[in-house]
């Protein structure tokens, strides 16, 4: 029997967290898996903190997790990631993209954050990959497929979802025109290795 | 992308709770879909506009609920299939005709989507539409995911059409926005009207005897739903294990306890609501049959926990009943597995132990994360109307702490947020015009002003204005006018001459309305020409009777949408002092500061220009894109 994965994707709205969690869950049901996903929608969440939750398995009720239950906490930024590092288990692993996008409340105070202090932070408390998303996802010349870069390293560190069908996921769900960069984005995640 | 409301029956898809009640009306053969705007329920609507090009199915956005429920109502006593959708708040727009259909009573089967917040994510209260059952004396049904979700739309119109009611299909958040595996049903063609029969009587409520009679009608229908509901639902009530331990559940909090009581090995009766009015009394009696202590876990209101005890009492069952009232499960906020497990463990099992809530993070709380609620988007028009009334208040010689500023609802309310914190209250669809008068009429001495969107103002801010002109009080009224349901995700207005569906229609125009209303003073300006939007602003706020601005210009982010970006801004860097002009001014959230300097982050500025416009050292300019 599988056992249910739980998965938080920490984003700022608009970066293709939402995206992340469908490509996930119609991957996942293309596997004859089960699936939930938690979500807020709606134009008022663009530029805000979100979460997603999803979660596969054989059988899977909940859409959402509670804190300490994260298999996977995938990161589209630091700062929210940081946010949501408490719905993760701590033997759970940090897939973390190193875009940092400092809220308005922080510069209305002056407040700034040190990327390598957050790093070390989010490192401190889970297994954690830095990924250079924003960069690799630029070079294949779709600064908005970060999350396709995120998706890949996902792909290579989890064992319940098919090459096959994430990969037919993902032509189901990004549109035509980004799909073949996308698709270009998400390889550079697969074959990505951090550096240290 | 698969085509959710074509696909065949037998595929297997993951589909959002919404998707899936939009597939559910084709699979009913539902052909009039109308409903307001309103989160988390717009995915319905904007599933079938999405997929169901070439369809012969009306689908529209009304221009409020209670106009959205009566043309589903009038397409269902003529025989049609039809269905309506809002969220929690719509259905108190809506709940005057409502109440009254039930006395009518419908022939095609009519189906009525509220979709409660529990949290609330984004509705202004946790306002609990289970209770319109018994308010409004019509059938209220309850999935607990996608596909039930799909399922039980389809069984609504069946049980609606045998019981002659409209049905009430009650979903949380957590099932409209939920994914889930769906499998597809059939599908019917749609049915549409065949013969409207005049009976006056059942129709028309103005005869007290005739209104005597259809309470009496309604009742007996009510009485014979739990019969018809088992025969034609094909998502039944159920009970799941045999025990004296006993747990009533329905809805997205049967989620959390399937899970609970599997992960506890808990030897747990499960009780699973699908019906929750009328009460299904007879499965309920026998499903409770034995128990000893009832946990009940459910969203919002502690409804199924007072059914419960009035059934219990009935039976002078001496039954131990835990839930919201007893303190195991809260009153306010959602439930989630944690709550829900500790509630098991603590009531039925009686164990001491909970489960720790606390993450083991308690340990790590040196680094400290600046909140980040949603903002105005880069280059929203309805940052620049604000800065502009601001000023426009300050040059007419009044401080800021003395004109109160009545917000409405829509993204225009995310003015609220520092640094701008421009309104003063935002209530309910279309009061801040008629709040305003009354703060006035009061003898408030200083000017009040009253900002409400376009789509807002027609949903609900005709009437209040026509109520401000009548009795002639001092009022500004601002029409942020951005030419779309912005927040909800880009639908619709009655402004526009070409639908969603592709159905060509004419443009009502604000202008005209306002003009025909009789106001004393009408002014158009752009907000991103902040210089006159200001002297507009200080001039009408210093005239008597009703003066309306309508602020317009197009919602930023489905500008760049349509036609691209052409230009951006950047920080020169060796001019930028690190002032925080341009941040303390605008809020936009493009921009940040880094230490010493102010960034605009490049795929996020939409070109508006304006922290350029407020920065003293002309430190920020244009580049302009190919």
């Amino acid at each position: 029997m599988v056992k249910t994965v739980n998965i938080a994707i920490a984003s700022v709205g608009g970066q293709g967290g939402l995206t992340l969690s469908r490509v996930l869950a119609v991957a996942a049901v293309l596997d004859g898996l089960s699936v939930r996903t938690g979500e807020t929608l709606g134009m008022a969440q663009r530029y805000g903190s979100v979460v997603s939750y999803v979660r596969i398995g054989a059988r899977v009720f909940s859409p959402t997790f509670s804190e300490s239950e994260g298999d996977y906490l995938l990161g589209l930024e630091l700062l929210e990631t940081t946010r949501a590092l408490r719905l993760l288990k701590p033997s759970g692993l940090v897939i973390v993209s190193d875009t940092i996008r400092p809220p308005i409340s922080a510069s209305l105070n002056r407040e700034v954050y040190d990327k390598n202090k957050l790093v070390d932070y989010i490192r401190s408390y889970a297994k954690t990959l830095v990924v250079p998303a924003q960069k690799l996802a630029t070079e294949v010349g779709n600064p908005r497929a970060a999350n396709m870069v995120l998706l890949g390293v996902f792909h290579r560190h989890q064992d319940l979802i098919t090459d096959t069908s994430m990969r037919k996921a993902i032509s189901e769900v990004i549109p035509p025109k980004w799909l073949e960069s996308s698709l270009r984005a998400f390889e550079l995640g697969l074959s990505f290795i951090e550096e240290r | 992308m698969v085509n959710v409301l074509k696909a065949p029956a037998g595929v297997k898809l993951a589909l959002m709770g919404n998707e899936a009640i939009a597939r559910g009306l084709v699979e009913a053969g539902a052909s009039v879909v109308a409903g307001y705007p309103g989160t988390p329920s717009s995915e319905v609507i904007m599933t079938l506009h999405e997929f169901g090009a070439g369809s012969e199915v009306y689908v529209e956005w009304a221009v409020n609920e209670r106009v959205a429920f009566e043309v589903a109502y009038g397409a269902s006593i003529g025989g049609a299939r039809a269905a309506v959708t809002m969220k929690a708040p719509g259905a108190s727009v809506a709940l005057d005709p409502i109440v009254s259909s039930a006395y009518g009573g419908v022939e095609g089967g009519l189906m009525v989507l509220v979709a409660d917040d529990p949290g609330p994510h984004t509705t202004q209260t946790e306002q609990d539409n289970r209770w319109l059952g018994f308010l409004a004396k019509l059938p209220v049904v309850s999935p607990s995911s996608p596909q039930e979700a799909k399922d039980l739309t389809v069984s609504s119109f069946d049980l609606s059409e045998r019981i002659k009611l409209p049905v009430i299909l009650r979903t949380t958040t957590r099932v409209n926005h939920s994914i889930g595996e769906v499998r597809l049903g059939p599908i019917r063609p749609p049915k549409k009207a065949s013969l409207f029969k005049k009976d006056i009587p059942r129709f028309v409520r103005a005869g007290m005897l005739w209104n005597l009679e259809r309470h009496k009608w309604l009742n007996k229908q009510l009485a014979a739903v739990e019969e018809v509901f088992d025969r034609v639902s094909t998502v039944p009530n159920t009970v799941e294990g045999s025990s004296e331990l006993c747990i009533v559940t329905e809805g997205s909090a049967y989620n959390y306890v399937a899970e609970a009581v599997s992960e506890l090995g808990a030897d747990v009766k499960v009780v699973k609501l699908t019906l929750l009015y009328p009460i299904p009394k007879k499965f309920l009696l026998k499903a409770l049959d034995g128990c000893y202590k009832v946990l009940v876990v459910e969203e919002l209101d502690p409804y199924l926990e007072l059914v419960v005890k009035s059934l219990l009492a009935e039976l002078d069952a001496r039954v131990t009943v835990y839930g919201k009232s007893t303190g195991h499960l809260p009153l306010e906020g959602e439930l989630n597995r944690k709550s829900v497990h500790n509630a098991v463990l603590t009531t039925l099992l009686a164990s001491k132990v909970a489960v720790s809530t606390q993450s083991h993070s308690v340990a790590h709380q040196d680094v400290r994360i600046a909140p980040r609620p949603p903002p105005m988007c880069p280059g929203c028009p309805h940052r620049n109307m604000y800065i502009a009334l601001l000023m426009g208040i300050a040059r007419a010689g009044y401080r800021s702490d003395e004109v109160p500023v009545f917000g409405d609802i829509g993204c225009y309310a995310l003015g609220v947020q520092p640094p701008l914190e421009a309104i003063w209250t935002e209530h309910s669809m279309g009061a801040s015009i008629s709040m305003a008068m009354g703060l006035k009429v009061a003898g408030y001495d200083k000017p009040v002003v009253a900002v409400i969107g376009d789509s807002t103002f027609y949903h609900a801010g005709v009437q209040s204005l026509v109520e401000a002109v009548h009795k002639q009080v001092d009022v500004l009224v601002v029409i942020a006018d951005n030419s779309v349901v912005a927040m909800t995700g880009h639908q619709s207005t009655p402004a526009w001459s070409e639908l969603e569906s592709g159905r060509r229609s004419r443009p009502v125009s604000i202008e005209s309305i306002i003009r025909a209303i009789g106001v004393d003073y009408v002014e158009v300006v752009d907000p991103y020409d902040i210089d006159s939007s200001i002297a507009t602003f200080e001039t009408l706020l210093k005239k008597p009777g009703v003066k309306v601005v309508i602020s317009r210009h197009p919602c930023a982010l489905m500008e760049a949408r349509l036609r691209g970006v052409y230009r951006r801004y950047r920080v020169v860097s060796d001019r930028c002092v690190g002032c925080l002009a341009c941040i303390r001014v605008t809020g936009c959230p493009a921009m940040f500061f880094d230490g010493s300097k102010v960034k605009i982050v490049e795929e996020d500025c939409l070109g508006c220009g304006l922290c350029a416009r407020f920065c003293p050292y002309k430190a920020i300019e244009v580049v302009k894109l190919g």
